[in-house]
């Protein structure tokens, strides 16, 4: 008897595990899951249904009758993407869980906001634990391999954000044969090749090593050893430059410009879950009013210090410098334009394609389309002309 | 009843349960997860993960300048890392633990050091590392033995202290021994067990120091593969790295038990 109790036991145990390993993966795919059950737990008929609008039931925020739900946003400190956490300061969105701001409960969705380092992000989002992601035309590539995805929003581009900062070395070419330090196989090490390239010299000639941005900053402003030039971008640029006086920027984005592109991307099984296109528009106008908001001049300062704040403890006059750095695409004309944009499409992609493929961040170059869904890796205006004409109205 | 006798063969039955329900539980994940996006890379099946592997030992470079296959490219850099840092880290404690335990004058003005900085995780001082030792192999070898150090020099000085008896000391020197061959003959041999089973503890932290410093900085090694790796999003190669990690940690494991078997079989029994 007590034997088998033992068994009954550890049979028991043996499951728990199991079923922890299942609730452990069960995060990736709960949203749908939860979305559904807290719809039903408000009503138990469907939402569309005449019966659930008349039904006076518990009336949430907004005006539908239905629980909100909830969709992940990981974003990572940069100026264009510092917007969504000083929205979440100003109360457009609240990054919380369960908790809605004013756009939030406009479109009825609920916004989670997530703050890791950039390379953290694009795992998140890899792995579906993020709808959506704040990251550059190069790097998504790499994720658009294992998760279909639409690009919904450009929200800035490069011009010096992205620079090669050297101390003791004069002149491109003396750089040659020296390490530079930075994030191996993504932007950085893109806009490295592509600047030297422009600049014409071989890349190969130039190497490139692995090192985490911030660290490498870091190790750069405290004179160490061997770390002579970094390839970062801001604030690491700016806080480098300034806390080194023999230091100074080699080469930058601004070479290329308009080649590396700051975007929001959603997963496309994200995007079709129910509330999805609400997690969208909601996203799109939060970063224009924001945009807006930049751009009047009485909440100017107050919205360049409140970014600043959550962008490495930037004061105004450093973030006056990082908005020209980072070209912010304010104007829904000017994103369409971009994506829309002949060199975009058959230039810039083609190159970035070319590099993720040279360096395996995909075996083979991704599917890419422009608005019309196709590709793996959809370029989509749809809802950023979607806001310019309810701005119109 | 606690403690009771199973028998043999079902206690190497229930393991080998465990392990399938492991493996089968994996599978059942992993195509659940297919079913909800088709690319997914996130639970790697089995046949995927064989993919890794041999993108693992796949061969490098071109056919003039080949290089070596990233996973050996990988294990190299970290096992010799590893390996300097601990010979280094556990010589250097040994000498210290050894005469702070005989000798009350080093001590005095060693133990609260020692037992202070045994208390501050390596990985927080990463940053002081980079600035004081660079970025290359000198940063990986002083954070890894400074890193055992402390915590090491502590427990073997308490080993000292605690399992060589006055009597046994006062005996060797009764009978003639020398300084030296009290430390050698007498102490040494007593706390060798000790020692063996210290650096077998200290193998876990070292590797976490390791791979979080090639995290952070370095162009090869495991912890860096880890890294870049999960950051563009190949799983499975991920996954068979992690399982590398566990059985380098096993394999250590046993060998030490195996050289306290041969230098200590007077340990065994008690």
């Amino acid at each position: 008897m007590k034997m088998r109790f033992d068994t009954v036991k550890s049979c028991s145990l043996a499951l728990c595990t199991v079923a922890w390993f299942g609730t452990f993966q069960g995060c990736t795919d709960s949203k749908p899951a939860a979305s559904n059950a807290a719809g039903s737990t408000a009503s138990p008929t469907p939402v569309n249904s005449p019966a659930a609008v008349n039904s006076p039931g518990p009336v949430s925020a907004g005006n539908s009758t239905s629980k909100p739900a909830t969709f992940t946003l990981a974003w990572s400190e940069y100026p264009s993407w510092s917007i969504f956490g000083v929205a979440d300061e100003v109360g457009l969105i609240d990054g919380k869980e369960g908790q809605m701001g004013s756009i939030e409960k406009k479109y009825n969705v609920d916004i989670k906001l997530v703050l890791a380092s950039y390379d953290s992000c694009i795992t998140l989002y890899g792995n579906s634990q993020a709808d959506g992601v704040c990251i550059t035309n190069i790097d998504i590539l790499g994720a658009a391999g294992s998760r279909n995805s639409v690009a919904i929003l450009p929200t800035s581009t490069s011009a010096g954000a992205d620079a090669c900062i050297v101390a003791g070395v004069n002149s491109i070419e003396e750089l040659a044969g020296k390490p530079t330090r930075g994030l191996e196989k993504s932007v950085s090490q893109y806009c490295f090749d592509r600047c030297l390239e422009k600049l014409g010299k071989n890349p190969a000639d130039f190497p490139f090593s692995q090192m985490d941005p911030e660290q490498a900053a870091l190790a750069f402003q405290g004179k160490n050893d061997g770390i002579n030039s970094i390839m970062v971008w801001n604030p690491f640029v700016m806080q480098s430059i300034r806390s080194r006086s023999d230091a100074k920027v080699l080469f930058s984005s601004e070479t290329i410009p308009e080649e590396i592109i700051d975007m929001v991307v959603l997963g496309k099984d994200s995007l079709s879950k129910p509330g999805g296109d609400a997690f969208a528009k909601a996203l799109v106008e939060t970063f224009y009013t924001m945009t807006q908001r930049m751009a009047n001049p009485k909440t100017s300062d107050e919205t360049l210090i409140g970014i600043g704040a959550r962008f490495a403890k930037l004061e105004l006059e450093d973030m006056k410098t990082i908005v020209q750095q980072t070209k912010f695409f304010s104007d829904p004309n000017d994103a369409k334009r971009l994506f829309a944009d002949e060199r975009f499409q058959k230039e810039t992609m083609p190159l970035v394609s070319k590099f993720c493929v040279k360096y395996g961040l995909t075996t083979t170059p991704v599917e890419l389309s422009y608005g019309d869904a196709k590709g793996l890796m959809d370029f989509s205006t749809k809802y950023i002309s979607g806001y310019a004409e309810s701005q119109t109205k | 009843m606690i403690r009771r006798v199973i028998p043999t063969w079902l206690f190497f039955a229930l393991a080998i349960a465990g392990v399938s329900v492991l493996l089968v539980s994996y599978e059942f994940l992993s195509q659940r997860q297919t079913r909800i996006n088709p690319k997914q890379t996130t639970i790697p099946s089995f046949e995927k993960l064989g993919e890794g592997v041999k993108r693992m030992f796949a061969k490098q470079g071109t056919q003039e300048n080949p290089k070596p296959p990233m996973f050996w490219n990988d294990m190299r850099a970290t096992l010799w890392r590893l390996f300097i840092g601990m010979g280094i880290g556990v010589l250097a404690s040994v000498l210290v633990g050894v005469l702070m335990g005989a000798y009350r004058w080093i001590e005095a003005p060693l133990s609260p050091i020692v037992m202070f900085l045994s208390k501050i995780p390596p990985t927080g001082m990463m940053p002081i590392y980079f600035a004081i030792a660079g970025t290359d192999q000198r940063m990986f070898t002083s954070m890894v033995a400074l890193g055992i150090f402390f915590s090491m020099t502590q427990s073997i000085y308490q080993s000292v202290r605690d399992n060589v008896t006055d009597e046994a000391i006062n005996k060797a020197y009764t009978l003639g021994a020398s300084e030296s061959e009290v430390i050698f003959e007498v102490i040494w041999k007593q706390i060798l067990p000790n020692v063996i089973d210290c650096i077998r503890a200290q193998i876990g932290p070292a590797m976490i120091f390791l791979i979080a410093a090639e995290m952070v900085v370095s162009d090869a090694g495991l912890g860096y593969q880890i890294r870049m790796q999960s950051r563009v999003l190949n799983m499975n190669i991920v996954f068979v790295y992690l399982l590398v990690l566990g059985l380098i940690g096993v394999v250590a494991e046993y060998s030490l038990l195996w050289v306290r078997r041969r230098l200590c079989p007077w340990f065994e029994g008690t």
